[in-house]
Order: C-alpha cells, then sequence, then structure tokens
C-alpha cells in the first residue's frame, strides 16, 4: 500500500461554548476533540470508532472544516486548509464528500432522484446542459446498483437500504478522492447493511476511493477499515492497523469495548466476560489526567493526574501509561 | 404448564390500500423460567406479536383470530379490569427508548413506586419508597436513595434503561418482555444491561421475551429462540440447536450477513428486498430472495417441519426430506442447508 498522506490533523481541538438555558453563555465548554494528531493515507479506510459522546462524529466534521476547529492544523494533499477561504475551500470540498447515517433525514423530500444526485454537480458547474448531467446521474445510479429508469421517483418512493445507495451516489458525483462516511449502515437492517458494506467495498476498489469509517459497530469496521482509531471522550485511545490491534489490544479500552460485543456464538457465554463499570463521563468537564481513568481498573496515582502521551507499541500508536501486556 | 402460549395468531391492519397481516398464524410458547428470544428485521411482526398480547394493538389494526393463554387465562377475553391486574403486574414490557417511555416531569422514583402502589393498594407510602430504593440497588443504580427524586434528564441512558427494568421488576413479574431493550445503547451498556437482565432472570425465575432483531443478543441472552420473516414464523428451536444447525435458507442469509470479527471474508447478501406486506408472494414468502427455491416455492407455503427434537424450519427443503424418510431427525452432518439431498446436489451450501 502506498504511503501518501491525503488529509492530516495535527493538535486538532473542538471545544463548544456551553450557553445557560436564558442564551448567557457560561464559561465551561464541551471537550469535543482534544488535541487529536492523525494521518488518513491515500486509498485506505481508516476507522474511527468509539461509543456515542466520544466526539468521533464532531472529528469527522473538524476534519473537513464542516465545524470550524478550535485550533490545530489541518493538510489536504499537503496543503495547509485550516486557514484557507471559504472560495479557495470550495476546491477541496469537491474531492471530500460525505455519506450521513440517516437515509430518511438526509434526503429532501422534495427532489426527485435525479434532482437529488445532480445537486452536487450543479453546485460545481461540472456539465453542462441537462442531457449530459442526466447521462452522469444515469451512470451514477447504475454504479450504485439504482435501475436508472426510476430518475423520476421520489426518496419516499425508496426503502431505506436504497435511500443509502442514493446518498453514496450523490457522494460519488464529483469524484472525490476522500469520502467521510458517518455511520452509514446504523440505520439499516442486518440483511440491508451486508449490501451497502460489499457497495462500499466494491467502489473503494473500483474507483481508488479514501475513506474515513466512523461507527459505533466494531465488527463493522473490523470487516471495513484497513487501520482502526478508537476514541474515548475526544481523546484517541489507540490507533493502528486493525488486525493488529483487535488481535491484540494495548489500551485497556479497546480490550473492553472489544469484549462487550454480543457474540454470536451461544458457547461463549456472556458471564464470564469481564465488563467496564461506569458510564461515560461528562465532556463538559473531563477527568484531570488520563480521561479513562474513572472507568480504568487499572488505574494508579499516575493516570490520575498526568495524561498519556501517545507512543508507539507493538506496531500502532497507544495513550496509555500501562498498556496491557 | 407453559406460561405462555400464543396460538395461530393473526393480527392484521386494515389500511385503504389494503389488509395488511403484519402478524400471520404465528404460534409462540413460553414456559416457566425460560429465556426466549423473537428474530428478525424490522417489519418482521415480532413487535406486534408483543403488542397483540399487550392488547395494545389500535386501529385500524386488530387481532383477528387466534388464542393467547397466559398463565391458564385467555387473554384475548379477560375484561378489562382483569387486564390492567395483569398488566405490569404479572406481565410487565421494557421499550427501546428509555427516554420515550418515561415521564419528564415526573421523578423517577415516583414513577416506579407508582407502578407498586398501583397493584399493591394496601402498601404504605413509605413502604413503598422503601421498595424502590431497594428495586434501583438491584438492578445497579449507584447512590439509589439520592436517584429516587431524579427526573429523567439527569440521567444516562444506561441509567434510564436501568430504571426501567426497576419498574417493569417492581411486582415481580412472571414474564418480562423486552422490545430491543439495548439497541439505542453503547455496546459496553449493552453488555451491563444484559448481564443485569439475566441476573435478575436467574434469581427470580421469571421468563423473558426478547424481542431483538440483534443474533449476538440472542445467542449471549436467550435459551429458546423464533425466526420471523414477513409476518411468519420460519425457524425454531434451542438456541445450541439453531446456532449449530441452521436450517432456513433465510436465517443462514442472516448469520452470514454479520460482520465477525474472526473473519473478513467477503459478507453473504440476501438478495432483493423484504416483501411488500400488502402484496405477500404466493408461496414461501421468502422464495424471491432464497437461492434454494424451485417452482413449488412460489406456488404453495411449507409448513413447518420438526428436523431435529424441537427445531422447527418452514422450508421445502426439509418437508420434501420428511416425506421420504417418514420424519426422522437431520443426519449428524449438522451443516445448516445440507441436510437436504436438493442442496447437496446443487453443491451444498455455499458457505
Amino acid at each position: 500500500m502506498s504511503r501518501e498522506i491525503l488529509l492530516e490533523a495535527q493538535h486538532l481541538t473542538k471545544e463548544f461554548p456551553v450557553k445557560s438555558a436564558m442564551g448567557v453563555k457560561k464559561k465551561s465548554r464541551v471537550h469535543a476533540v482534544s488535541d487529536v494528531s492523525l494521518a488518513i493515507y491515500k486509498g485506505e479506510t481508516l476507522g474511527l470508532v468509539g461509543e456515542s459522546g466520544c466526539g468521533k462524529s464532531t472529528l469527522g466534521r473538524v476534519l473537513i472544516r464542516l465545524i470550524e476547529p478550535t485550533s490545530g492544523k489541518l493538510f489536504f494533499e499537503g496543503q495547509s486548509i485550516e486557514n484557507l477561504k471559504e472560495k479557495d475551500m470550495r476546491a477541496v470540498r469537491r474531492k471530500v464528500q460525505m455519506i450521513f447515517q440517516d437515509p430518511y433525514s438526509s434526503l429532501d423530500p422534495r427532489m426527485k432522484v435525479r434532482d437529488l444526485i445532480a445537486e452536487p454537480l450543479e453546485t460545481h458547474h461540472v456539465y453542462h446542459g441537462r442531457e449530459e448531467t442526466t447521462r452522469r446521474v444515469q451512470e451514477l445510479m447504475d454504479l450504485v446498483g439504482i435501475r436508472p429508469e426510476l430518475i423520476d421517483r421520489y426518496p419516499h418512493q425508496f426503502s431505506g437500504g436504497q435511500r443509502q445507495r442514493i446518498g453514496i451516489a450523490r457522494a460519488l458525483a464529483l469524484k472525490p478522492e476522500l469520502i467521510i462516511c458517518d455511520e452509514p449502515v446504523s440505520a439499516l437492517d442486518v440483511s440491508i447493511q451486508s449490501q451497502i458494506l460489499n457497495l462500499l467495498k466494491d467502489l473503494q476498489q473500483e474507483m481508488n476511493l479514501t475513506y474515513l469509517f466512523i461507527s459505533h459497530d466494531l465488527s463493522v469496521v473490523h470487516y471495513i477499515a484497513d487501520r482502526i482509531c478508537v476514541m474515548f471522550l475526544g481523546k484517541i485511545c489507540e490507533i493502528g492497523d486493525t488486525d493488529v490491534v483487535y488481535e491484540r489490544p494495548l489500551h485497556p479500552y479497546t480490550k473492553f469495548l472489544l469484549s462487550a460485543i454480543p457474540k454470536t456464538d451461544p458457547d461463549q457465554p456472556m458471564e464470564s466476560k469481564e465488563l467496564l463499570p461506569g458510564e461515560l463521563p461528562s465532556p463538559v468537564d473531563p477527568p484531570a489526567g488520563c480521561r479513562f481513568h474513572t472507568r480504568c481498573p487499572y488505574a494508579d496515582e499516575t493516570c490520575r493526574t498526568r495524561e498519556p502521551e501517545g507512543r508507539m507499541l507493538d506496531g500502532r500508536q497507544v495513550f496509555c501509561h500501562h498498556p496491557l501486556r | 404448564m407453559s406460561l405462555l402460549e400464543i396460538k395461530n395468531l393473526e393480527t392484521s391492519f386494515f389500511t385503504h390500500e389494503g389488509v395488511v397481516r403484519a402478524v400471520d398464524d404465528v404460534t409462540i410458547v413460553i414456559d416457566e423460567n425460560e429465556r426466549v428470544g423473537i428474530v428478525g428485521e424490522s417489519g418482521c411482526g415480532k413487535s406486534m406479536t408483543a403488542m397483540s398480547l399487550m392488547g395494545l394493538i389500535k386501529k385500524p389494526g386488530r387481532v383477528v383470530s387466534g388464542s393467547i393463554t397466559f398463565n391458564g387465562k385467555d387473554m384475548l377475553a379477560v375484561s378489562q379490569r382483569e387486564k390492567s391486574k395483569i398488566l405490569g403486574n404479572e406481565i410487565s414490557m421494557i421499550f427501546q427508548e428509555p427516554m420515550t417511555s418515561l415521564n419528564p416531569v415526573i421523578t423517577v422514583g415516583k414513577q416506579v413506586k407508582e407502578a407498586i402502589t398501583f397493584h399493591q393498594k394496601d402498601i404504605s407510602a413509605e413502604e413503598a419508597k422503601r421498595r424502590v430504593i431497594q428495586l434501583f440497588e438491584e438492578v445497579g443504580i449507584p447512590d439509589a436513595a439520592k436517584r429516587y427524586s431524579a427526573y429523567p434528564h439527569q440521567l444516562s441512558g444506561g441509567l434510564r434503561q436501568r430504571v426501567m427494568i426497576a419498574m417493569a421488576m417492581a411486582c415481580r413479574p412472571k414474564l418480562l418482555i423486552a422490545d430491543e431493550p439495548t439497541t439505542a445503547l453503547d455496546v459496553t451498556i449493552e453488555a451491563q444491561i444484559l448481564q443485569l437482565m439475566k441476573k435478575l432472570q436467574d434469581e427470580t425465575g421469571m421468563s423473558v421475551m426478547m424481542i431483538t432483531h440483534n443474533l449476538g443478543v440472542v445467542a449471549q441472552f436467550c435459551t429458546r429462540m423464533y425466526v420471523m420473516y414477513a409476518g411468519r414464523i420460519m425457524e425454531s428451536g434451542t438456541v445450541s440447536e439453531v446456532f449449530k444447525n441452521i436450517a432456513h435458507p433465510y436465517t443462514d442469509g442472516l448469520m452470514r450477513s454479520i460482520p465477525k470479527l474472526e473473519s473478513r471474508e467477503r459478507l453473504y447478501n440476501i438478495k432483493g428486498l423484504v416483501p411488500n406486506m400488502l402484496d405477500l408472494p404466493k408461496g414461501c414468502r421468502f422464495c424471491q430472495r432464497c437461492e434454494y427455491s424451485k417452482a413449488r416455492c412460489f406456488e404453495e407455503e411449507p409448513e413447518l417441519t420438526e428436523t431435529a427434537p424441537g427445531h422447527f424450519v418452514r422450508c421445502f427443503l426439509y418437508t420434501d426430506r420428511a416425506d421420504q424418510e417418514g420424519k426422522s431427525a437431520c443426519p449428524e452432518n449438522g451443516g445448516s442447508a445440507a441436510c437436504s439431498p436438493n442442496t447437496q446436489a446443487e453443491g451444498g451450501t455455499g458457505r
């Protein structure tokens, strides 16, 4: 695999101000993404996993400046983009597209499939004339597995899986380099989920796409991602090749996440499992030191006071004072 | 004696476009002290089966035929008064979204207390409160006494689901119906809740009907299972038997569609979509999506056939075999549809 970096983030941070009920700004802030550095290589799928509220969706959006970062540096194809003007950012946006979780609310119910898929083409003035556009729309429909005859239908006439295909066609319309997939299969039934996952894999092969695949489902990420980044409360816990991390997780949080998945094997009962106690701490007032220490059974004084630095260990980067051995 | 017997239940919705048979000839039996899973994808009728039992089907739907017997009582014939004595007391239910099932303007303690005082009129207020706090401790809510006066929005999703479980357990039900209780929760919390439910079931000896789309939850939690598709039961049996000898092509397809940590082999795709409930295929409901379907599958619908003791399958691959061999059990080779001579001729199950 080529190791050309497509998108890189350095010390990326996003904090949201907390407003009280009367709209008066309070001093507290939600630390959604804190000091995250990562690189996405060309042609790979980077899986971003974590529980709800860990900041994974925010990170996905901050990476492409759909949400402006509070601080940090961003590079796309080697070019610094965190200070680009909106006009210059358009050229970047053309190369970065997004697929959303809920195919019911992410498509305008009053637009036909034709217009939905042509919208990005028109926004970026790619094709001229209705015929050329229609041809491209039909080509895209065919590519994602929707019969081109259905071009004049509305979203409500399609099932959830087909709507997600329409969403994918929209994302592909501009022949992007990078697609941010934000929980693209979470709202779908099992049998439809596998269809979409296979479609995403095939498209990646055909078009040499790069994916950032955000999901809370570790089995899905294992299936689709080459590398995986585990997040907890706005911070990276562990990042590395999927096989390496899944086979022998070094961060306690990764280990607990993996063991919590209900396995489809009745012979592996869950009573024997060691479960992660407690719940997610508040991102408004994150714990000092390692953010995971309140739930971590291995935490000691160091973890409570000092934040762990990232270090390379057994082929992956891990942020923990006492990595598992 | 079985605790719950749903027999040949049919629940239909009479819509402008036609009649939707959401539950069609469904028979489910749950014994005492049993954890039974009802699995299927959205729209297969699994929740509607539970709603029929609870008497919660609203117009334009109604239970058309069949019988529901709980603890010797005919649930479809009992008076409203009688029913309100049973529901929430002997049968209770927990739902997927704990936020929408709790009243946002009443403290959680008071809501759980209501469940107790409604069914036990003679209990004193202090006694009821003590019971609630005890229940909160049982379901693992930290600072139980303090949380008594918390409002639902002050609790996390996991804690809210624990409150729902406390409410459901308040009157020590004989049957707990759990409709996707962990679907809205994170994996680590899901595991906690499943473990809690198993512990409570173990201690009280109640039965649990677990409605879910997640085969992993069934494998981990249940002892027996029913697989539903388009309103019908397609396969049933003990969890260990069904997972070891998957028989129905639909169950098999579902299993192979799930990404597993052990392998990264290309996922199987069940072709096509769930049929429109207004326009069901004439024969087997799965025929259009099935790899093994033959002309007969499009013409008539198979009956449930016993392939091994207690393992029932609705598929011609097995009825044919049973006819030939006089209803003998499945051979030892054990592997899914491979039991059938028909599929062996076609080159196995395609795994």
